[in-house]
């Protein structure tokens, strides 16, 4: 168990240990104990102040109306019932959508989703309330909702404007090309289950002023939110996030809803309120992965080689904008994924439906336009009989190529990264032994795909690229470090305490991470993008780095030697060279600094340079660069049954020069297995009147340790960022989810086998078994077509 | 009153509501938030515990999920959370979770940690060496009620595998200190309520006798015995029910016996009971029961409660069905024996009248000429509900089918006999043919609808495909007959 001491005294061999736990440390998760042992905190397990209130959702039961009346009178006297609030008790604003308007904190008169929030409710306890919010005899003109892509592209509906990106003349260059094919995929959306539901705790100060402790990605915009509908300043509200159960973007936007709810109600009632939504109620009330609906048309000549394309990529966005814009764009971003389309024009649709206004996602739209991209690779190898890998490398992108959106390609190597997992995968052979057991099986066929992944990091919306730190250091020499990430799993508290131990060449036990807070680093981003360790590393070396400066200043000035003879190493601090160099430990160092009044507490600050991205030409350099990496899947499908397993694979990921291997590896794992789960038995359902119909975990499957693949090799790219990035490391939460790709075309490849690779199987996402044996009964279909052929 | 070791305290609680779960009042009466809600509905295993009890001298220990499980369920039970295994110092599986980064939002870790846990201390019960690496098989079975949605569980394996690497620990020694027992031998026939709020009482009989006294006073009383479904009701629906009868410890209701190759399975018997007796024996039912939900699930759930619960989706029904099993019947109008096809009457109906429950399940072991077929058709693996459960019994002579009972769940408003597809198999020669013939009758014999799980076109094409898997199978040569050993 760690723990902090002093320093040791300073001895030969205390100066010849080097701290522990710098960058590129395999060092465990800063709250692994409190995990295992169940002492780490969340917002539910903070012990209740006396007389808190516990909160509860009150739901549309349609999707599409109009509300004629509202009958709260049985819910307002139902045991243990305190307050009752809807839209027209909130004190000022009501609208908080995050970016446009759109999102009501409460619904009415219109009712524009299935399970909306209606109203709210705190009663004395958790199950007081949610049996109180059933007793509401909701009285509505109930309307004919837009439930679907297909019926919102036909009427039009759409919560933001189509957007287009463009590279030479797509038109001009299918016209032109030998071969062209037009294909469509359905990705249905996903459930971020994170395991911890959305949950506030909202807090009354003595000033008028609200604090909330909450499970939020995003805590400045709470802050934002809950001020603005209370109407007070911001100057009055106070966020906290010490960690969450788990985010992946679900907590982007949709925690601050149950934030201003429970301010809400703590004003009114001047007592402590909770609002913790159970799952059921996080599942139908929050905002989940788009679904996409594509169509290309793609052409290229007899060799495999692209030529042009035209996609369009429409979003269900759901009944409101949300982050739907960015989103879509990102999908359009991300489209050619590896690939060099010669001319290419992308379509993006932001279409409106009477559903939960979707969210981000870990990937936020870059997986769904990535799969279109690994789909025309596949859909070419099997018009042009060759190796789908074969194709794939063919088209990569060399550097000084130009994206469709205007980025040049720069410090590529996905080439490289990918013939080297070829090779430590061996596909070849595989592939080979693989059409031996498909010629083989009567019933089992074997499908095998190796995919790239490039992943543009920043984000696309420029002022969000800042990031703010605030370092402490105390006279014992142990260093506090705020700044403005969440810790939501990712490990992101444990690399920027890495980036401070190794800035001052201290042991990681000194470093003490403190909960976001929004009254230590104001006006922070929110934790997305996978930006986390890129934006907050930096500034929290700025931080670091402004108090050594002032550190080399007292040497100077205090031992009289020459800046460039002080030195940070193995816990002291070293003024003067050679024989005559004094080994103060930092504690010592720090003591005699506080001593000479100089300041022992910092901000940093950091901005990402170089990107720049014009929304009207479409056209900049929306990214500051690439992270890269490449997958392996080999699978086994039952043609009988449509079931599979998936048999291995093998991953080859760029993070730059890893700031702390074992964590990124972490994130590589937990991101390609999330994004398989979207692709394979992942399913949201709604009924024919809106319903969600997989609201709990007994319907909505994510992946158990049974379903990951029985081999997973995992390896990094070692190799640094070209750009100066915090120790020239690469981000890596969304990246890695893109790696599920690989399983999903695999699952095609072995349906294709069927039919001896001659068609292309439709596989709409997720691909559930039942998917899976219409993709392969698609290929008998088209078996039983050539049959026919030559018997007539 | 309620009396339980937690974490090696015993709490004495007369005032504990009988529809309170473990879960509940761990954490809102013990501020014991080491225990996680993930669903409340034994899907994700956050809030997972691990329990000691002692019955005849036998200690054993095994997983549940607190969200679902009734307080009355740990009367007189030893309960371990993640706290009370870090006592002195971190157990094997908290230390092998750190070293091995098995957490990163660390929600589900605690849950994780105590089904690792209870694999360690289940081996050590067993006297298997703790250097000797758990099997996937073992692993995965530990973890398959466990969610996680960060690690992508490759850590966990590994801390999993490596947890004999950590000086030993024994959690027997805590329980044994602790003195634990789970009946009260001075106790008697008692017919007052364990438990009783203003809207609700619950019992917990210990015998047969006292059961049937209590059926003959409260006949409408809600019977609960593994309760994985019924705790759905309290947490999901917050419904409250007057009367609880707990049947979980009512003695001689689990026991299990083979005479005249017949077996016979108490209705108590929990899914992980008898999980090792089928193995040798008919070891395609053992292999269904691991795919039933998790091993919280199979821990609490009982075979009684699975074919009472009459659910179309059941996965036993559909097994028993094709096996000819029986149920014996006891209660307020006497012991008898009904054939299990005539049980189900309607969806979620059965021939169980008010005041009775069932006894055991028997049926007989598959013979020399016998092959029985179980395949589990849903979207995920672990822990998921079917889509189509396919349970076929064939008996063949001389490449001849002379007898087949095909059972189906997921088909229809109850688990079902395709007796069509059967009188298209009676007699007919083992091969491709045959089955597909048979196949197109399967239309005659269920008309499934489409739901969250699957279309009805899906659930009819693989009932087909399935016949054909089993024709492939046995013409293939691959699978041998399942004979009683």
């Amino acid at each position: 168990m760690s723990h902090f001491s002093a320093f040791p005294p300073s001895s030969e061999s205390f100066r010849r240990r080097p701290a522990k736990g710098g960058r590129g440390a395999s060092v465990t998760h800063d709250s692994a104990e409190q995990h295992v042992t169940g002492a780490a905190q969340y917002v539910d397990d903070i012990p209740e102040l006396a007389r808190t209130l516990h909160a509860a959702i009150g739901k549309s039961p349609v999707a599409k109306g109009t509300l004629i009346q509202l009958d709260l009178s049985q819910v307002r006297t139902a045991a243990g019932v305190v307050d009752v609030v809807t839209i027209a008790d909130m004190p000022a604003v009501t609208d908080i959508g995050p970016v446009y308007q759109g999102d009501p904190i409460l619904a009415g008169p219109e009712l524009q989703f299935h399970g909306q929030a209606l109203f709210a409710v705190a009663a004395a306890t958790f199950i007081e309330a949610r049996k109180a919010v059933a007793l509401a005899a909701i009285q509505m003109d109930e309307q004919i909702p837009t439930l679907t892509l297909e019926q919102a592209l036909a009427s039009g509906e759409r919560v933001r404007p189509d957007h287009m990106m463009v590279k030479g003349d797509a038109k001009k260059a299918l016209a032109s090309a030998p071969n062209t094919l037009t294909n469509t995929l359905y990705n249905k959306g996903q459930e971020h289950f994170y395991l911890e539901s959305q949950v506030s705790y909202a807090v009354p100060t003595d000033d008028g002023g609200m604090t909330i402790y909450t499970s939020s990605q995003h805590p400045s915009e709470v802050q934002k939110l809950v001020a603005e509908v209370l109407g007070i300043a911001m100057h009055k509200v106070t966020v906290l996030v010490r960690r969450m159960g788990g985010g992946f973007g679900g907590k982007e936007t949709q925690a601050a809803p149950w934030a201003c709810l429970a301010a809400v109600l703590a004003v009114r009632n001047k007592r402590p309120v909770k609002l913790r939504l159970d799952r059921q109620d996080d599942m139908v009330l929050t905002g989940k992965r788009h679904d996409f609906f594509s169509r290309w048309t793609v052409g290229f000549d007899d060799e495999g080689q692209l030529i042009g394309a035209d996609i369009h990529l429409a979003g269900l966005c759901g009944f409101s904008p949300d982050l739907s814009d960015a989103i879509v764009d990102r999908a359009m971003f991300h489209v050619d994924n590896a690939y060099n389309f010669p001319a290419m024009a992308v379509l993006g649709q932001r279409c409106k439906t009477n559903t939960v206004s979707n969210t981000a996602f870990r990937g936020f739209g870059g997986p769904q336009g990535m799969i279109v991209g690994e789909a025309m690779m596949d859909d070419i190898a099997r018009a042009t009989g060759l190796d789908p890998l074969d194709v794939r490398l063919k088209n990569l992108y060399q550097n000084g190529d130009k994206t469709h959106y205007g980025q040049p390609i720069e410090d590529f190597h996905i080439e490289r990264l990918m013939t080297q997992l070829e090779r430590e995968c061996e596909y070849r052979q595989r592939r080979h032994d693989i059409t031996e057991f498909n010629q083989q099986h009567p019933y089992l066929k074997r499908g095998l795909a190796l995919t790239p992944v490039r992943f543009g990091i920043s984000f696309t919306v420029q002022h969000l690229n800042q990031a703010g730190a605030l370092i402490n250091i105390y006279t014992d020499g142990s260093i506090q470090i705020n700044h403005g990430g969440t810790e939501m799993g990712q490990g992101l508290f444990t690399k920027v305490a890495q980036v401070v131990a190794n800035e001052f060449s201290v042991d990681l036990d000194y470093v003490q991470v403190t909960a976001t807070a929004t009254d230590k680093v104001p006006n922070t981003s929110p934790t997305a993008a996978s930006s986390g360790s890129d934006l907050n590393g930096k500034a929290a070396q700025a931080a670091c780095q402004t108090i050594k400066q002032r550190l080399v200043d007292l040497a100077v000035e205090h031992f009289g030697v020459a800046p460039d003879d002080v030195h940070f190493i193995n816990n002291h601090v070293v003024v003067g060279v050679g024989e005559s160099a004094q080994w103060l430990t930092f504690a010592e160092f720090v003591q005699l600094a506080y001593e000479q009044r100089v300041s022992l507490s910092a901000t940093g600050y950091y901005r990402t340079p170089k990107i720049f991205y014009d929304r009207d030409t479409a056209s900049g350099r929306p990214f500051y660069y690439y992270a890269l990496g490449a997958s392996c899947s080999e699978v086994e499908i039952d043609t009988l049954t449509g079931e599979y397993r998936i048999l291995r694979t093998d991953i080859l990921h760029d993070v730059g020069a890893s700031l702390s291997p074992a964590i990124d590896i972490g994130q590589i794992e937990g991101g390609f297995v999330q994004g398989m789960g979207w692709l394979t038995t992942e399913e949201l359902t709604w009924d024919a009147k809106g319903k969600l119909a997989s609201a709990s975990a007994a319907t909505y499957k994510i992946p158990t340790s049974m379903d990951v693949p029985s081999i997973l090799n995992v390896r990094l790219f070692d190799q640094p960022n070209a750009e100066e990035t915090i120790y020239n490391s690469k981000a890596v939460g969304e990246p890695p989810l893109m790696h599920g790709i690989s399983v999903w075309c695999a699952l095609r490849d072995a349906a294709a086998s069927v039919a001896n690779y001659a068609i292309n199987p439709p596989l709409d996402t997720p691909a559930t078994p039942e998917r899976v044996l219409a993709a392969v009964m698609a290929c008998q279909a088209h078996n039983e077509g050539l049959v026919a052929e030559q018997i007539s | 009153m309620i009396r339980f070791n937690l974490n090696g305290e015993w709490i004495e609680d007369g005032n504990i509501d009988p529809m309170c779960t473990i879960l509940n009042y761990l954490r809102t009466q013990m501020a014991q938030t080491d225990v996680k809600e993930g669903c409340a509905a034994g899907d994700c295993g956050a809030c997972t515990v691990m329990l000691a009890s002692l019955d005849n001298g036998q200690l054993s220990f095994y997983t549940v999920n607190a969200c679902i499980a009734l307080m009355a369920h740990l009367h007189n039970r030893y309960i371990f959370t993640a706290q009370g295994i870090a006592q002195q110092s971190l157990h094997p599986a908290q230390q092998a979770m750190i070293d091995f980064h098995g957490s990163q939002c660390g929600f589900c870790t605690p849950g994780i940690v105590m089904s690792l846990a209870t694999l360690y201390q289940q081996r050590l019960q067993q006297g298997i060496d703790l250097n000797i690496v758990p099997s996937d098989h073992d692993i995965h079975a530990a973890l398959s009620g466990n969610l996680c949605r960060c690690t992508g569980y490759q850590p966990i394996v590994s801390a999993a595998r490596h947890m004999g690497d950590y000086p030993k620990r024994d959690c027997a020694e805590q329980v044994q200190a602790a003195a634990v027992v789970e009946f009260d031998p001075n106790a008697g026939v008692s017919r007052e309520p364990l438990q009783q709020s203003a809207s609700s009482q619950l019992f917990m009989p210990q015998t047969e006798a006292e059961l049937i006294a209590l059926l003959q006073q409260y006949p409408t009383a809600q019977l609960w015995a593994g309760g994985t479904d019924l705790g759905l009701a309290i947490t999901q629906q917050f419904k409250t029910m007057a009367c609880v009868i707990v049947l979980g410890r009512v003695q001689g209701l689990s026991s299990i016996e083979i005479q005249n190759k017949q077996m016979s399975l108490g209705a108590l018997c929990s899914y992980s009971d008898v999980e090792q007796e089928l193995t040798p024996r008919v070891p395609s039912l053992a292999e269904l029961v691991q795919r039933i939900g998790s091993r919280q699930i199979r821990n609490l759930g009982t075979l009684g409660g699975n074919i009472a619960n009459a659910s179309p989706i059941g996965d036993m029904p559909p097994a028993f069905l094709a096996l000819g099993a029986e149920v014996e019947i006891n209660g307020i109008y006497g012991l008898h024996t009904i054939a299990l096809e005539q049980f189900f009457t309607g969806y979620k109906q059965t021939q169980l009248r008010a005041g009775e429950y069932i006894r055991r399940i028997i049926f007989n072991l598959p013979q020399e000429n016998d092959h029985v077929f179980l395949w589990k058709i849903s979207k995920r693996h672990d822990d998921d509900i079917s889509a189509v459960m396919f349970a076929l019994k064939l008996s063949i002579e001389n490449e001849t089918i002379i007898a087949a009972k095909l059972a189906l769940g997921g088909m229809a408003a109850t688990p079902i006999r395709a007796y069509h597809v059967e009188s298209g198999l009676i007699g007919q020669p083992v091969n491709l043919a045959t089955f597909k013939q048979a196949g197109s009758l399967l239309e005659q014999d269920c008309s499934p609808m489409s739901d969250v799980r699957a279309s009805a076109s899906y659930r009819l094409q693989v009932g087909k495909n399935l016949l054909l898997r089993a024709a492939l199978e046995l013409t293939r040569g691959t699978v041998q007959a399942e004979v009683a050993s």
